[in-house]
């Protein structure tokens, strides 16, 4: 007769699913995970002391290094911030080419991001698929601002380079290329008997769960959480009629369909935006002031918040930043995870909520 | 009993975590709303949650302002769902037998602030046992 014991399962802090350092102690009878506890601090960069007391031109740097995978939002929501508390405006042909530079980080995140899922789940074909069609992301973004991760593109009043029209052209060749490329992984994600099997119906998290662990981005979105997409608020997207994804199902699945229907929706977004691309200057110029502002940007993950406060010499006084992996990682370890019927699932629910541990450990 | 062979004591990184400049503002209006002391409270905190929810603090707090106990007064001045769903800093079994004997006080005769402050006394007392 088949025993039934309880244990404790240690997973990590070096684990082969996981990208980053992180304990994750489960507590079990059998193999149905009854309890989580979520270990950190095996990374932890001191980056937000390290910020305090310097120049604004110095922690702009300093802000992308926060997570190597978005660090385009991280350099646009805080120099978004230093525009709020400066009262400096942007060129529209400016705010247009940072929704360009931001929209192809997001597309190089979520890629990773199904990739990691992909690969959990021992998919590694669709995995290796999801990784090349990545580095065309990021050979476009190194095209528009000479360099593929951090990129230091946004400055306050603008952005540091004009696109080129023949780089133009590129891109939007290469965004054909990837969208069929996208398309054709999306329906190998949605029709795969296997995927199936390790996604449909596991690491469910409820709306009302998201709600209460204030649980962001794609996460949030894939539980049914309506209006949790900043992008709703931000000016130059309300102008390019920017719309939320939903879905509804809440578990492995749903996250990782978000992602790939979000790529879809980025695509179009970036067209948008060369279409309709405004002439003009592309910087307006502007000092940066004493002030306090809390401010915050949708990143690929979900809300991304900056508080800062600043001198009357632009030097950042305080500073405390609140990443989306926070909500995430802990809404997956004390939900998602709970009640998960096999050990093999902890994984690849954990991985499913993309937890960035760097973001975590700012 | 199983051990791990490996253990941390994370006591001072979670100290660390509750004092950075938004979670020592959220540790201290949590204080308030309990009537105790912010060091107290911090080692309520670091006892009874781990490394992420300690992270996630302030988002739960604002969540269950927003959204925890919509409608009744007893239940929101108690943390009825505040302190056991949004930050578990107690059961809710232990939160419910408080919530009933504070409402059971007040349908007695006893008056609404007296039977409040008897039962935010329990609540501090379960938190800190």
């Amino acid at each position: 007769m088949k025993k039934t014991v309880d244990v404790s399962i240690p997973l990590g802090p070096v684990h082969p699913c996981w990208k980053e350092p992180v304990r994750l102690k489960c507590e079990t009878a059998g193999e149905r995970v009854l309890r989580t506890e979520l270990e950190l601090g095996y990374m932890k960069k001191g980056i937000e002391r390290i910020m305090r007391g310097r120049p604004w031109q110095e922690v702009m740097f300093l802000a992308e290094r926060v997570c190597g995978i978005c660090s385009v939002v991280h350099n646009m929501v805080f120099i978004e911030t230093m525009e709020e508390i400066s009262d400096i405006a942007v060129p529209p042909r400016a705010a247009y080419l940072r929704v360009i530079a931001n929209e192809l980080d997001r597309i190089a995140s979520h890629l990773i991001a199904n990739f990691s899922y992909c690969y959990t789940i021992e998919h590694e074909t669709l995995a290796m698929y999801l990784l090349n069609t990545r580095e065309t992301l990021l050979d476009n973004l190194e095209r528009l601002t000479g360099s593929r991760i951090n990129t230091a593109y946004m400055i306050p009043g603008g952005v540091r380079f004009d696109i080129l029209p023949e780089d133009a052209a590129v891109m939007l060749a290469d965004l054909v290329k990837v969208e069929e490329e996208v398309r054709r992984h999306t329906q190998i994600f949605e029709t795969g008997p296997l995927i199936a099997l390790r996604s449909r119906g596991i690491g469910f998290m409820s709306r009302e769960e998201a709600i209460r662990s204030h649980t962001v981005g794609p996460t949030a979105r894939a539980s049914g959480v309506p209006d949790s997409d900043l992008r709703l608020r931000h000016p130059t997207y309300q102008a390019l009629g920017f719309e939320q994804i939903t879905r509804t199902e809440g578990d492995n699945f749903a996250r990782v369909m978000v992602r790939f229907q979000e790529i879809f929706q980025s695509i179009d977004l970036i067209r948008k935006c060369m279409d309709t691309l405004p002439e003009g200057p592309i910087r307006g110029g502007g000092l940066c002031k004493a002030g306090e502002a809390a401010y915050s940007g949708e990143a690929p993950r979900g809300e991304l918040t900056y508080y800062i406060k600043t001198d009357e010499y632009g030097r950042v006084v305080d500073i405390a930043i609140r990443t989306p992996s926070i909500m995430n990682i802990e809404a997956c370890a004390h939900t998602m995870i709970k009640d998960v019927t096999s050990i093999a699932d902890v994984t690849a629910t954990f991985i499913s909520s993309d937890p960035c541990v760097a973001c975590n450990e700012r | 009993m199983i051990r791990y062979l490996y253990e941390k004591d994370l006591r001072l990184m979670k100290y660390t975590i509750l004092t950075s400049t938004k979670h020592d503002e959220t540790v201290r209006a949590i204080g308030r709303h309990l009537d105790m002391t912010d060091a107290k409270l911090r080692r309520a905190m670091i006892r009874r949650l781990d490394m992420s929810l300690l992270e996630n603090l302030g988002s739960r707090w604002e969540m269950g302002l927003k959204h925890a106990d919509d409608g009744d007064p007893l239940a929101e001045e108690l943390g009825r769902e505040l302190f056991t769903r949004f930050i578990p800093l107690l059961d809710t079994e232990t939160m419910q037998s408080i919530y009933n004997e504070t409402r059971s006080m007040m349908k007695e005769g006893s008056s609404t602030d007296e039977a409040l402050a008897r039962g935010k006394a329990r609540v501090r007392e379960a938190i800190l046992s």
